[in-house]
């Protein structure tokens, strides 16, 4: 019932002021938003990542051995041809690391995205990796379906 | 390439984050807040996306009080009401003794002082700072 699940979110507003801190690989469930984290351990860096799955859109954040938020860029298709546009919000106008990132998970799976990464420039291979560890966490979520891979 | 700072045990995930829902002149509200390293972010959604996207930091003058610089990175620049919430949240988060910047998302039906202030409430009870 709509009200119940409304009584029991108000009651954990009542959490105090310190973090909950989350193990790897929890997903948490508040109505339509979910959270989910993971953590992979590559031979000489761990990425981190987070995904916040709104019902439009998608905020992902990628993090490269630290827990720095990084450059934020948001990524979607746009009219008139459905042609993926993607921008720069917070810093990254040079190094470009996660507007490629945002810019490729719109054109595999059609997703509206914002995308937060502090992923070091001049590193295509540890790109390439967070990018696809990240599309498959997608698919496996559910959010897209890896058939129907949106093209251009 | 930068190491972490924090020494963490392996099943701990860098990045706090609290999720939580509330519903606002009927309206359900959604709201994550999450601690980075070097900033906080605080998303507050109605309408299924993050919508206008604002970036609020401190700026620390050697002489008296700080000052604020708030900005729209996304959306909507002509509400006055996002920009005073996110100018109150990262007061908030200076008074606290924090001085990271704030990245906040308002997705909004409505953008009335009393919205505002719902939300402002419920970050401040639920802060990680």
């Amino acid at each position: 019932m709509a009200s119940k699940e409304l009584e029991e979110n108000l009651s954990e507003l009542q959490i105090g002021g310190n973090g909950e801190k989350k193990p790897v690989e929890n997903d948490v469930s508040e109505g339509e938003v979910k959270v989910s984290c993971f953590t992979e351990d590559l031979q000489d860096v761990t990425l981190h990542f987070q995904i916040v799955k709104f019902s439009k859109q998608i905020y992902a954040w990628i993090g490269c051995n630290s827990a720095k938020l990084g450059h934020l860029y948001a990524a979607a298709t746009t009219r008139p041809n459905n042609n993926v546009s993607v921008t720069s919000l917070l810093g990254g106008t040079s190094d470009n690391t996660g507007s490629s990132i945002a810019r490729r998970i719109v054109l595999k799976t059609g997703l509206n995205v914002v995308v937060a990464c502090n992923i070091p420039k001049d590193s295509p291979m540890l790109e390439a990796t967070a990018e696809r560890k990240l599309i498959e966490r997608l698919a496996s979520l559910g959010y897209f379906s890896p058939k129907e891979k949106y093209r251009n | 390439m930068e190491m972490s700072s924090n020494n963490l045990s392996p099943t701990e995930f860098p990045v706090l984050h609290k999720s939580f829902s509330l519903n606002i002149k009927g309206n359900k509200t959604d709201i994550v807040i999450c601690k980075y390293n070097d900033s906080f972010m605080v998303m507050a959604t109605q309408i299924g996306c993050m919508g206008t996207i604002l970036h609020a930091r401190k700026e620390e003058s050697v002489s008296t009080d700080p000052t604020f610089h708030v900005a729209v990175i996304f959306g909507k620049r002509d509400e006055p009401f996002l920009v005073a919430c996110a100018r109150q949240l990262i007061e908030h988060i200076s008074s606290y003794g924090s001085t990271r910047p704030l990245v906040l998302s308002l997705g909004l039906k409505d953008h009335s002082p009393g919205t505002m202030k719902e939300i402002i409430y419920a970050v401040m009870e639920n802060r990680l700072w």
